[in-house]
């Protein structure tokens, strides 16, 4: 910073740094821009290395980003209209056809199905019982703190133990929970992970019971956001607990709730650790996901079809994101 | 206004200047064209051989590597390698499509490698393998070897695993009984009916039906002794999921738990005395043995497979060596290929360890005096010709998925018997087209 009276040294005296740094100190102080004196007609101005300089770091983020995310995902746009397998070339244009055999193919149609309702149902109850149990972690009560971690013990669990571990709890000879089901009901063998209908309610509630409480801690942190003195007018004006959860905390969180719907609804149609691990996708197709169907063509190097199936896959995501955008700007609270 | 000793140009510049001078030391544009198997690279530099193979075998590969590195001046580096064909795919593939590998020598399933071999990404072994090595081979294997391990023949891999489902039997429970090992597929329904006590969770026998790929093993098995082809979704294949059908749902002999289980599942079972025979692979004659507060040599008795109208048969399969063509040390590979598979060496190989044992004449001369089950197996099973061909399909994976897909929907009732064959029949032409 140049002080009153000291007199400022010529411009090209000194390097493009320090004239920066001179020119940045005076605009504070004087208001005024300066240009760096022009050494040769090759020498930038001031504002274009800024520019060059901006841009030169900007570069590596956006040249991950543009790798990593929209070179794959051109990629796989330019595979979906392709026949190709590396193992039987060569690779030849083929339009909509590989989203025609997807059509026609059963196991897609299956295996859709099954992930629309896996996704459906999980996310339904994943809010429900989320909602109950930040309900329960809100109140006042001791320990809250160490049943608050608790709650956490299956989201923090990886998938593929989770899965591994209830494949053998849900096994007819030596599962706990058939076991569980006789000892308490009186039910005989429910063929958990062997009846088709059975197989695709055990995967759904195992993915409940693990996701559950990361749902139940964001609305968790939603509840606490509410303020009190919403509920005690209400208990002043006589409303009891149904009515203070209708009328209160549910359109006050409801922009939380359709958030987490929407991520774990987005988030949970690229599943595949679950089922895969826990059935195979079995019995026969019945608990295969789209996830699944798209690993196997791939690993069977049918590029061009599992690529026509993960655009497939893109456009429910679209859709459904579409549709949790409108949502959300329909309950979003002013 | 000081000048700044160290201003943000001189470090812009300076770390500019040694990112370069990195990437110009390592052979820079082969550098970066590698990708993330770079140090591909610097392993070229090191004479070091890769070897991937399942970790249960390397106990016995590494007892005779000290030779090898000693006489070639190559260190190995054994890696573990994938447990199924499909874990093969997932993990070499994108590797191997990009131009790129990150081993020298592998053991490929038969699963996996006609993919790889059809893609054109493993090295042909006939010119690296002397005669001497393929002639040592039995006739028996010729079909599996022509078939799974060749294109044209040009041969892409050499089997160092004679995988075949043997009929593994509770002498000591049939005996109990006064019962007979069963000949046939009606002495195995009756013979099981008398063994069975569902209650107890006793069954005659179970195989591990669970998806991916284990319920095509065992209905390519009985197809086999049905006399069918497993792909063509034929009569036989028909005969074969009837039967199958049968033993679990009219005569109650086959648990149907069986849909949700794998290998050690299955092991665990016969070994806990809920089972009386069973179809397994050789490596269950190492786990058996291991248990040694259970074995006993008549809990674990192998006998002919049970006869179907095409007679007692179990297909044959195994694992081999082969080389990606990508490999950084493709001459350290060779080397290494050459040394495992000698006559000199590979019955050292056989004698450790059951993965690594193939009916040929060096093995079998070297091991004539060793009281091996699995080699008395061999004998008994090819002198009565139960050895059949693995069946084959250019996209080998997709038709086993197909199987596995329809035997399944068969078998859970979602489907009846004509509508799986015909669902069979058309997602394989499909394939074929």
């Amino acid at each position: 910073m140049l002080e009153v009276g000291q007199a400022r040294p010529a411009l090209d005296q000194l390097d493009f740094w320090q004239q920066a740094d001179l020119i940045g100190e005076n605009i504070l102080a004087t208001q005024t821009l300066y240009t760096p004196i022009r050494k040769s007609v090759f020498t930038l101005t001031l504002q274009r290395r800024f520019l060059l300089i901006a841009v030169a770091l900007l570069l590596p983020a956006i040249g991950l980003r543009l790798f990593t995310t929209v070179y794959p995902f051109i990629q796989t746009a330019a595979l979906s209209v392709q026949s190709y397998n590396p193992a039987f070339p060569p690779a030849k244009f083929v339009g909509i056809g590989n989203f025609v055999k997807a059509w026609n193919d059963p196991v897609v149609r299956a295996s859709l199905g099954f992930t629309l309702s896996f996704v459906g149902f999980s996310t339904f109850f994943q809010v429900f019982f989320g909602l109950i149990i930040a309900h329960l972690l809100n109140a006042q009560f001791r320990l809250r703190g160490i049943a608050r971690m608790i709650s956490l013990i299956p989201w923090a669990m990886p998938m593929v133990v989770v899965a591994l571990g209830f494949r053998w709890m849900f096994d007819d000879q030596f599962g706990m929970i058939p076991d569980l089901t006789r000892r308490l009901f009186g039910l005989n063998s429910m063929r958990w992970l062997i009846d088709p209908n059975v197989a695709q309610i055990a995967v759904i509630f195992v993915n409940i019971w693990k996701s559950t409480p990361f749902v139940g801690l964001l609305l968790l942190a939603g509840l606490q956001g509410i303020p009190s003195d919403l509920y005690e007018a209400a208990r002043v004006d006589g409303a009891n607990w149904r009515s203070m959860i209708a009328r209160i905390t549910l359109p006050m969180l409801m922009p939380i709730i359709v958030t987490t719907a929407m991520f774990m609804l987005v988030w949970q149609l690229a599943v595949f650790d679950l089922p895969f691990v826990m059935t195979g996708g079995g019995p026969g197709f019945s608990t295969t996901v789209l996830a699944q169907k798209i690993y196997l063509e791939s690993n069977s190097l049918n590029y061009g079809y599992a690529a026509a199936l993960g655009m497939i896959l893109v456009l429910i995501v679209l859709v459904i994101g579409a549709v949790g955008l409108a949502l959300f700007r329909r309950f979003e609270v002013e | 206004m000081t000048k700044n000793t160290f201003s943000r140009r001189l470090f812009l510049k300076s770390s500019a200047g040694a990112i370069a001078a990195a990437l110009a030391a390592t052979s820079g544009g082969k550098l970066l064209a590698q990708g993330i198997y770079a140090p591909n690279i610097l392993r070229q530099q090191t004479n070091e051989v890769v070897f991937a193979i399942q970790e249960f075998a390397h106990p016995a590969i590494k007892s005779v590597l000290p030779d090898f590195e000693k006489q070639s001046g190559l260190t190995v580096k054994l890696e573990g390698g994938p447990v199924s064909g499909n874990d093969m795919l997932t993990r070499y593939s994108a590797a191997f499509a990009a131009g790129n590998s990150p081993v020298d020598l592998l053991s490929d399933a038969d699963d996996s490698s006609p993919t790889f071999m059809r893609a054109g990404w493993m090295l042909p072994l006939n010119d690296v393998l002397p005669a001497e090595t393929w002639n040592d081979f039995p006739a028996s294997m010729k079909p599996h070897i022509d078939g799974f391990l060749s294109i044209e023949g040009t041969r892409y891999r050499i089997p160092h695993e004679f995988a075949v489902g043997y009929f593994f039997t509770r002498k000591d429970i049939l005996d109990s009984k006064n019962l007979k090992s069963p000949k046939t597929w009606q002495e195995m329904i009756d013979t099981g009916k008398q063994v069975t006590d569902a209650s107890k969770g006793i069954f005659a026998t179970t195989d591990a039906l669970i998806k991916p790929a284990l319920m095509y093993v065992y209905v390519a098995y009985l197809t086999a002794q049905a006399g069918g082809k497993v792909f063509d979704f034929d009569d036989g294949t028909a005969e074969a999921l009837q039967f199958l059908y049968d033993m679990i749902y009219t005569h109650k002999i086959f648990p149907e738990t069986a849909f949700n289980q794998d290998y050690t599942a299955q092991n665990e079972l016969y070994m806990a005395d809920k089972i009386a025979f069973m179809r397994e692979w050789p490596f269950f004659a190492d786990v058996g043995k291991a248990k040694t507060d259970w074995f006993k040599p008549e809990k674990m008795v192998i006998e002919l497979p049970p006869a179907g109208k095409a007679g007692s048969k179990s297909w044959i399969g195994g694992w081999g060596y082969s080389i990606p063509k990508a490999a950084p040390n493709l001459d350290g590979a060779k080397a290494l290929l050459k040394y495992l598979t000698s006559v000199d060496v590979a019955p050292k190989l056989a004698r450790q360890q059951g993965f690594l044992l193939t009916p040929r004449a060096s093995i079998l001369k070297a091991l004539s005096s060793d009281s091996n089950p699995l080699l008395s197996a061999i004998d008994m099973y090819s002198k009565a010709n139960v050895f059949s061909a693995r069946p084959f399909h250019p996209r080998l994976a997709e038709a086993q998925t197909v199987v596995d897909d329809v035997a399944s929907v068969y078998l859970t009732k979602q489907a009846s018997l004509v509508d799986a064959i015909k669902q069979g029949k058309e997602r394989i032409a499909a394939l074929n087209s």
